[in-house]
């Protein structure tokens, strides 16, 4: 597994993350926020004033060492989600609004490229915060935030499930997989339907046994952790407001343009 | 009068389907008494065990802690006396490093950062596993993940231990640590196990039940020089006792 992965499988930090140079979850929220707040925020035919948004995951990936195909794989399984989003603009909208090279381009196709940036932007934005910041951080982060606790308890219980889930499937198929046939074994339709049946019995009894771990334990709705966050206004504040200064000149400032006429006009 | 001692009386149990787990057990625990719980499967150990921690409700009979009966309205002050190992140390580790693991307990028993990390440490000293502080649960090995879970509860500094299968999935080594901790340890221990020698090793007093039923209670030696009873429990001499170590 990845350097990062366990903050996204996992209810864990990882260790090899020094989480102290890293800025506080809740700066991370709010930039993140502001991000997908601007993104979504241009037209649907806008494709090249977006371009500079990309400048965000590229920066936030490379300083805390998320590789580029991590990313994108993750940011892949939302891709059938956003091209279905889109994939009627082309033929609801056959307005020419573009000449290129003798070739025509309609609204619906400008838009469709557009929504699936747009989307993209905002999935891989939501993907480093997950990267970057353990899941029980971000919790901390948001209940500093005043989330409200039962929404945040809540969370973390989904998150706490999902790996239970994914914990109990990897069993169920490994001891499928030895008593099937072949070296690709796969999993019959009548037989997936009573797996993922089982499943979710197993994954739900697993489940109870945590719960009641944690009731001997004095769980009384709140999870406590010892760690508190501490904000420095120089390193997080700084942060969050350099990001959000930069998506209101991307806001804007038509800077694709801006630098297309500056470099032309030189 | 100490208060660490545990009486059970009467109690009954029977799951929704219908199936009688435990049908009038009683037995008293005094204080520092090591006692194991021995049965074969579905003797009603396991039932047994959560019944004591308030997590199913009996139909009958009472659990007294230490001079606190068991009911809805105290299961919080039993909780806080009673540190529960569950078989699976998977089950008892959720948070995110073995520290915030075991500063669970004593953090939702309202205690003072400084105080609970004191506790954190010397719980994690008490069973070897100071070095794993700051690892993740997840990364530890079966013996480590045993070791924890029993520090998990040491930290709550409960006067009454009760464990379910606490050697399953323990190579040789890690299962004999486990035999010293257990040695070592001056709380009033329950033990359910079907491991036969570490009671004989660990536990002065034995329990064994039997379709749900207390069906001897005395010292663990008498009881498993005992054949025909052991024979009619469906259990069989500790290997000790076999003559194979």
């Amino acid at each position: 597994m990845g350097r990062v992965e366990p903050s996204l499988f996992s209810s864990t930090s990882d260790p090899g993350i020094d989480q102290a140079n890293r800025p506080d979850p809740r700066a991370f929220w709010v930039v993140t926020f502001a991000f997908v707040l601007t993104v979504t925020s241009f037209g649907k035919y806008e494709i090249s004033r977006l371009t500079p948004l990309f400048f965000y995951p590229v920066t936030i990936g490379t300083l805390y060492g998320v590789s580029a195909r991590a990313l994108l794989r993750k940011a892949f399984f939302a891709l059938p989600f956003v091209l279905l989003v889109g994939l009627f603009n082309p033929l609801l909208d056959r307005q020419v609004l573009l000449e290129i090279g003798g070739y025509s381009l309609s609204g619906g196709w400008v838009s469709f490229f557009s929504i699936t940036m747009r989307s993209m932007l905002a999935v891989t934005s939501a993907i480093l915060l997950a990267m970057t910041t353990p899941f029980d951080r971000l919790c901390l982060g948001l209940e500093k935030m005043r989330v409200p606790r039962v929404l945040v308890t809540q969370l973390q219980f989904l998150h706490r499930y999902m790996f239970l889930l994914r914990g109990e499937a990897l069993r169920m198929v490994r001891a499928h997989d030895l008593r099937a046939q072949g070296n690709k074994p796969r999993i019959a339709l009548s037989t997936a339907g009573s797996m993922i049946g089982l499943l979710l019995l197993r994954a739900l009894d697993r489940a109870t046994r945590v719960h009641r771990a944690m009731l001997v334990r004095g769980f009384d709705g709140e999870v406590r952790v010892l760690h508190p966050l501490r904000f420095s206004w120089s390193r997080d504040g700084g942060f969050a407001l350099g990001w959000i200064l930069y998506f209101v000149l991307v806001r804007l400032v038509n800077l694709p343009e801006w630098l297309f006429g500056w470099v032309v006009g030189r | 009068m100490s208060h660490h001692f545990l009486d059970v009386a009467g109690l009954c149990f029977a799951y929704p389907d219908g199936t009688e787990a435990l049908n009038g057990v009683s037995f008293r625990l005094e204080h520092g008494e090591s006692v194991g719980l021995v049965g074969a499967n579905g003797a009603g150990k396991s039932t047994m065990l959560l019944a004591l921690a308030g997590l199913v409700l009996p139909s009958g009979g009472t659990v007294n802690v230490g001079g606190t009966i068991l009911a809805r309205n105290t299961v919080g002050e039993i909780r806080k006396r009673m540190g529960f190992v569950f078989q699976d140390p998977e089950d008892q580790l959720f948070m995110p490093t073995v520290f915030d693991d075991v500063a669970f307990g004593p953090l939702n028993q309202g205690l003072s950062v400084p105080e609970v990390s004191s506790r954190v440490r010397e719980s994690l000293e008490g069973v070897g596993a100071a070095h794993l502080s700051e690892r993740p649960t997840y990364r530890l090995s079966g013996g480590e993940k045993r070791a924890v879970a029993i520090a998990t509860v040491l930290s709550m500094l409960p006067d009454i231990l009760v464990m379910d299968e606490p050697s399953s999935g323990l190579d040789p080594k890690g299962r004999r640590l486990l035999i010293q901790l257990l040695k070592k340890f001056t709380h009033t221990r329950l033990v359910a196990t079907h491991d036969l020698d570490l009671v004989m090793e660990a536990c002065s007093r034995t329990i064994v039940l039997h379709e749900g039923k207390v069906a001897a209670d005395g010292a663990s030696r008498e009881i498993f020089e005992n054949a025909a009873l052991l024979e009619r429990c469906h259990l069989e001499p500790p290997l000790c006792m076999q003559g194979k170590c």
